[in-house]
């Protein structure tokens, strides 16, 4: 597959403290490619750097196979960029603030006109062309943030966390749209702290921690990555220490919790560990609810690499 | 042109600042002008009382018709008491004594002692001017006539002549304080206007989100600050334009002339440092609340210290020498020193002035260009 974007040795450093350190990395043509790690793990950063927003010490980016700076108009050109924070004008409407940022790309009218009538349809915003930002709620901002960011149809697009505070209508509709775009040969960079858009988005993922990358990979080859194969939740209200310590002893398994009337059993491997565990708990009397099985997800493969949630 | 026709959309959304500032411009400049005259004139008639010891004819009779015709004339009881209350009660400015056989002593080439009581003010002033100038030409009419009637008759006939004035001098100074009373104020307007909108729309186009998407894009960051500075640079000059545009409809034709283009060019000068320092202050704060205030503070409190409300000839010392701290001082004293000339004239201090008022204009640029760098 064709290189997009090739990273090499990036190092960043902000009075002494390593931002990003010795960072390479490449992102190929028609992915997605999936940027996670904790608050203050570099992820801003790196895009920062990528976008020549921010100069570094050491190390090299290319995109689209020349070398990215500030005033590389024509790599630029085919970049679009959705930023966490939402970026209009609040004195313009909704298709006027469209207008405006197509334009600084497209100077030809009548394409720009098209293009932002799709990058209209494309975010659901048809309804509302002629509001104001302040008149419109948190999801439709969002919305008109993406439409302002990739409205110039862009070949590679950076979305940095475009669902946050984002009700579910919208989400969908949002998860859709960036489907839309790979599907229409963009690459994208997306970064966010659900781990369920992860699952259903990004085609490979870089898991970043302290500046450095910890892991990389498809979802299912992250998940490999896991100690745990299998957790099993049962939904029981009352269960003794020694009960819980004797199930630490059984075969395959890794740990024991139990929360909040939850109990958490992880095994690293094996078959048939919930039928084991179910005739336990009849043996034992203890009487349960609910009770089911899952695979790790990456949010666990995330704790464990980084020992932090991702929302942390 | 991108981002000039996205600035004029913003400013189109904030024109209400504009009308505002137009609007308190034509409603103070147009109660300036009522309250500070007309332009016509009206000749004033002084209170005058009349005590004639002489008989009612001859010369006698026609100089107190002239009086009379010319004041109004003032009955009090001839006695000095009453006549000394009157006087100084100001119900008369001036009284006139016509002593015994003044027309007989005029006639036979005598200069009889007239007795005069005044207030001593301007009304007194202009009824002993009118005394003096009867006298003057009767006694030039007594060398070369010597009958009564024919003598009456010439001095009548010259005294008649009534002169029509229009006040459309060169030198209207009535129109030249209008004038000056309207670009004073425009400083305010000039100022709040192009200081409020101009942060306004630039902190808007400077919010650090919209700055960054804009860096993020292809377009060329030399020529979106360049298409911006024109958009800003524009909005002045328009502003300046219809306010230049507005002292030629409110104080009229009168200032068509070398006093209108002085005026014309010291604002144009002050709308120069009005848009650099309207960009200084939208790159130095882009909160929009913030704005407001800074914007009272220093449209308002520059105006009143240098006089752009009340004139600066009312103002203590030391406030003109705080005054001197700010670009409006400036261009007020050119004001003031435009509507005092009665013939074209550039005198130094007007270069001094025009020459501070383009010095502050640099200084905010270099200041602005310091904070865009670090920034």
């Amino acid at each position: 597959m064709k290189k997009v974007i090739e990273v090499k040795s990036l190092t960043k450093e902000y009075k002494g403290l390593r931002a990003v350190d010795d960072l390479s990395f490449d992102v190929y043509s028609g992915e997605i490619l999936g940027l996670l790690g904790p608050n203050g793990s570099g992820k801003s950063t790196t895009i920062n750097c990528l976008l020549s927003l921010l100069k570094f010490q050491t190390g090299s980016i290319q995109i689209f196979g020349k070398s990215m700076s500030p005033t590389a108009y024509e790599i630029k050109k085919q970049i679009g960029v959705v930023f966490q924070e939402v970026a209009v004008f609040q004195e313009l409407t909704v298709r006027e603030n469209i207008e405006y940022f197509c334009g600084l790309y497209i100077k030809n009218k009548k394409m720009r006109n098209e293009y932002v009538e799709e990058a209209i349809q494309l975010v659901g915003l048809e309804e509302f062309k002629k509001f104001y930002p302040k008149q419109l709620s948190g999801g439709l901002l969002r919305r008109l943030n993406i439409a302002c960011g990739i409205a110039h149809k862009p070949k590679l697009i950076f979305l940095d966390e475009p669902t946050v505070a984002v009700d579910p209508q919208s989400r969908n509709h949002i998860l859709d749209g960036i489907k839309r775009l790979r599907n229409e040969g963009a690459t994208i960079i997306y970064t966010t702290h659900y781990m369920e858009e992860v699952e259903i988005l990004c085609d490979r993922v870089i898991i970043l921690d302290k500046g450095k990358i910890i892991a990389s990979g498809t979802p299912d080859e992250l998940k490999e990555l896991a100690k745990i194969e299998e957790k099993v939740s049962v939904e029981i209200e009352k269960i003794s220490t020694e009960k819980l310590e004797e199930m630490k002893r059984f075969k395959n398994v890794d740990d024991v919790k139990y929360i909040d009337g939850i109990l958490v059993v992880t095994y690293q491997k094996g078959k048939n560990n919930l039928i084991h565990l179910i005739d336990y708990l009849k043996k034992e009397n203890l009487q349960y609810n609910k009770i089911y099985s899952e695979r790790p997800t990456l949010n666990d493969v995330f704790l464990e690499l980084t020992g932090k949630e991702l929302r942390d | 042109m991108t981002v000039f026709k996205a600035y004029l959309k913003v400013l189109n959304k904030n024109k209400a600042l504009v009308i505002l500032y137009t609007v308190l411009l034509i409603f103070f400049a147009s109660f300036n002008m009522k309250t500070n005259s007309v332009g016509t004139f009206v000749a004033e008639k002084p209170n005058v009382l009349i005590v004639n010891q002489d008989e009612n004819r001859g010369i006698t009779k026609s100089l107190i018709q002239y009086i009379t015709q010319n004041s109004t004339i003032v009955r009090v009881k001839e006695n000095d008491s009453s006549i000394n209350d009157a006087l100084f009660y100001r119900d008369v400015s001036y009284i006139i004594y016509l002593p015994h056989h003044f027309r007989n002593d005029f006639l036979s080439g005598k200069n009889p002692k007239i007795e005069v009581k005044s207030t001593g003010d301007y009304n007194a002033s202009l009824a002993s001017m009118m005394l003096e100038r009867y006298l003057k030409v009767a006694t030039t009419y007594r060398e070369v006539e010597k009958d009564e009637a024919s003598l009456v008759k010439m001095i009548e006939e010259t005294l008649d002549h009534q002169v029509d004035i229009e006040m459309t001098s060169k030198l209207d100074s009535n129109q030249l304080m209008k004038a000056r009373d309207f670009y004073n104020f425009s400083n305010y307007s000039l100022l709040a206007g192009c200081v409020f909108v101009i942060c306004f729309i630039v902190a808007s186009f400077k919010d650090e989100n919209i700055r960054k998407r804009t860096m993020v894009s292809s377009l060329d960051m030399k020529k979106y600050n360049q298409q911006l500075l024109f958009a800003n640079g524009l909005f002045a000059l328009t502003l300046w334009f219809l306010y230049v545009l507005l002292s030629f409809i409110l104080v009229g034709k009168s200032i068509l002339d070398f006093h209108g283009l002085l005026f014309l060019f010291n604002s144009f000068v002050f709308m120069v440092v009005a848009l650099t320092f309207g960009l200084l202050i939208g790159n130095l704060v882009q909160n929009k609340e913030a704005i407001g205030g800074i914007v009272n503070v220093v449209a308002l409190g520059s105006s009143f210290l240098c006089g752009a409300f009340v004139p600066m000839e009312w103002l203590p010392d030391f406030v003109l020498k705080i005054a001197h701290i700010f670009p409006s001082y400036y261009y007020i004293s050119n004001n003031h020193f435009i509507s005092s000339l009665e013939y074209f004239e550039l005198s130094w201090s007007f270069v001094m002035n025009i020459g501070m008022l383009l010095l502050f204009g640099v200084l905010f640029i270099l200041i602005t260009n310091i904070i865009s760098k670090r920034k």
